[in-house]
């Protein structure tokens, strides 16, 4: 170990967690971008800001403008209206600045199958590492950090999805960008692998990187960010923490399975101030109500007085229960 | 430095992404050389002449053994066959008398113009023989002067004009290949967002491309001087006309996979481009021995005035206009570097679009 306390070459600067949190200092800020694919409008007025050292989510269904925004970012692709800065340049005219600071984890994972963790690591140098003195221990570091170390030598095609991502997320690293930007981050990973990646991703967060991950996997949003903005048909939807996304809610969410269904919800429940009366599947009815749980003896009595009850469940929101919300669908739909 | 090192190692480590490509690539043109060397363009026609029972028959035979080409290479081998073996499509010369006069009748099976024009010419040259056996001190002389300095069996002007193919066809296949398969994998997406100069990475591509063309062409240099016994005078340069294919080759190839951006179609119109180039630009006859039309539509092939360079190397005389046909050769390797950099920045590089 170094003198300074460092694990060696990768001297990342050590964050305080409640420094980073509590800094306000921006390094993307997105205003009002649109982005248009002939008719498509695939981004729409979308603006967000991102803090230094922040993880930070994108969160909405397939074809929602994710992969859209985060090309938006790298300058991959041309904005056609508002503003988009990375860390105060903008990708269109500045991007050989932005593309030193940013790291990019595309949603497919682009390594050459054939060669080598070790061959793809220092081809992925040579593209985008400065100075090229240390790399090698550099390579050594990140594959041992993403316990690829001991497969090293081997095809990239005997790896699992999860190793691959790993080895994608470890080469994303090499450069010591400032900013990562993850696109869908454990598409196609066990589960398994899954929590070994989100402690990855994690572990370098600490370290004092900036995420933007881009998912439609609601416990990975939910595990992962510190802020998120959910959007749909490119534009944004909400954005807060989680927690307050889940909080501002303020109710409970009842789902219940009856036979025959329940017609006219409002009237069976009138007084109990259900709201937002959602029939997701045939014979299903879901509603949010305050405190469900002093309530739940009387929705039970009054739908078992003209229906059998087949199931009925409780539940506090859900990031899923957040998209249903605003968007009166799934986000899984 | 280091960096195009590294660019340079990766280059030739991502040949096992396609070993057969790479395979077919580089030993396709001695393949080709030995196939068609020892089928199509072997000097000597096997005859079926029928078992004569006239004495004319066997006058024939022995005249036919006569012929040859001006360095005693044979150019007809008489089979002595029973006619009754061969089948009805098989070709057979047979002594017939007919009208009292004895006739040599040649029957054929599918008529193939170009071989009945071989063996007539062939033919005429034996029945020459017979004929100046008859007419004694009238006898009609015919003496062949090549205008070259020597003469070579034909098998050394199809080596040399494949070499450029040669060196073609190896730099468009791998780089078409090489290079659509980065948009395959999607390992473009590392190109594209690099902050690393083009030059640097296309020039070890191209690099690497040359390399392999070259290697391409010595390999079928080995194997034709091996076959005919001709090595080439001025192998320098041989190597600069060689360098100069490899480089519009390495180009071309790239500019495919980066327009094709499918293994397929890269690799198919790599070798479409190669075999095109190879069999208008002179690859069978020189350009300027058929004029006209087809002398103009060779020449805009890199590939005709590689060969008119390559020429002395082999034949020890320069033909056509030297300097022009260099001139040509490096305007075209410009254009082809020019358009490289081009495609790559519209396919690759462009920032936003």
């Amino acid at each position: 170990m170094a003198e300074d306390g460092s694990t060696g070459l990768l001297s990342y600067r050590s964050v305080n967690v409640s420094e980073r949190k509590n800094s306000m200092e921006s390094v993307i800020n997105v205003k009002s971008a649109t982005r248009r694919f002939g008719t498509l409008v695939a981004v729409n007025g979308l603006s967000f800001e991102v803090k230094r050292g922040e993880l930070f989510g994108l969160l909405g269904p397939n074809g929602a403008g994710k992969t859209t925004t985060i090309n938006l970012i790298t300058g991959m692709l041309r904005k056609d209206a508002g503003e988009i800065w990375v860390l105060g340049r903008d990708p269109k005219t500045d991007a050989r600045a932005v593309r030193e600071c940013i790291g990019l984890v595309p949603q497919e994972t682009n390594v050459y199958a054939d060669l080598s963790a070790l061959d793809n690591m220092w081809h992925h140098a040579a593209l985008y590492c400065k100075d090229l003195s240390g790399v090698k221990e550099r390579i050594k570091e990140l594959l041992v950090l993403v316990n690829l170390w001991e497969r090293r030598r081997e095809p990239v095609r005997t790896y699992s999805g999860g190793m691959k991502r790993r080895l994608a997320l470890a080469r994303a690293l090499l450069h010591d960008p400032e900013i990562i930007l993850f696109d869908e981050p454990t598409t196609g990973v066990d589960v398994q692998g899954k929590h070994v990646l989100w402690d990855h991703i994690k572990e370098q967060q600490a370290q004092g990187k900036t995420f933007v991950v881009s998912t439609n996997d609601m416990a990975e949003a939910d595990v992962l960010c510190d802020r998120l903005v959910i959007i749909d048909h490119g534009t944004a939807i909400a954005l807060d923490t989680p927690e307050n996304l889940k909080a501002a809610l303020g109710r409970d969410i009842v789902t219940m399975r009856t036979t025959p269904i329940v017609e006219d919800a409002e009237a069976l429940f009138a007084g109990l101030g259900i709201q937002a009366v959602k029939r997701p599947e045939s014979g299903q009815l879901r509603f949010e109500v305050t405190n469900a749980e002093t309530l739940v003896g009387e929705l039970v009595s009054r739908v078992t007085a003209s229906h059998h009850l087949e199931s009925i469940r409780i539940a506090r929101p859900s990031l899923d229960d957040v998209f249903l919300h605003h968007t009166g669908r799934a986000l899984r739909e | 430095m280091t960096r195009f090192y590294l660019f340079l190692l990766n280059e030739f480590k991502l040949a096992r992404t396609a070993i057969p490509i790479h395979m077919v690539a580089i030993l396709q043109p001695s393949i080709l050389f030995l196939f068609l060397s020892f089928i199509l363009v072997h000097p000597t026609f096997k005859v079926n002449v029928s078992q004569p029972l006239m004495d004319e028959g066997h006058v024939l035979v022995e005249a036919m053994e006569q012929v040859g080409s001006p360095i005693g290479a044979d150019y007809i081998d008489p089979i002595i066959v029973d006619s009754k073996e061969l089948g009805d499509l098989r070709q057979i010369i047979t002594v017939k008398e007919r009208d009292g006069v004895p006739t040599a009748v040649q029957q054929y099976g599918l008529i193939d113009s170009n071989q009945v024009k071989n063996l007539r010419n062939r033919l005429t040259a034996a029945a020459l023989h017979l004929w100046n056996a008859e007419l004694k001190g009238r006898a009609l002389s015919i003496k062949e002067h090549t205008w070259l300095p020597y003469d070579a069996p034909y098998t050394v002007y199809f080596g040399m004009a494949l070499l450029p193919m040669a060196a073609f066809v190896a730099a468009a296949i791998i780089g078409g290949v090489l290079t659509a398969q980065d948009f395959e994998l999607k390992t473009t997406l590392e190109y594209r967002l690099s902050p690393v100069s083009p030059v640097l990475i296309l020039g070890a591509r191209l690099v690497r491309l040359v390399l392999s063309s070259l290697l391409s062409a010595c390999m079928l240099l080995v194997v034709a001087g091996l076959v005919t016994g001709f090595w080439p005078g001025n192998i320098w340069r041989l190597g600069g006309v060689l360098l100069t294919i490899a480089i519009m080759a390495s180009c071309m190839g790239i500019i495919l996979g980066l327009l094709f951006r499918s293994t397929i179609p890269a690799y198919i119109s790599g070798l479409s481009l190669a075999l095109a180039g190879w069999i208008f630009g002179g690859g069978f006859a020189l350009a300027s021995g058929f004029g006209g039309v087809y002398e103009r539509i060779s020449r805009l092939t890199p590939n005709a005035h590689a060969v008119e360079l390559c020429f002395p190397a082999f034949y020890r005389v320069e033909i056509g206009n030297p300097l022009r046909s260099a001139l040509v050769l490096i305007v075209f390797s410009v254009i082809s570097l020019s358009l490289l950099f081009f495609t790559y920045r519209w396919r690759v590089t462009k920032q936003a679009y």
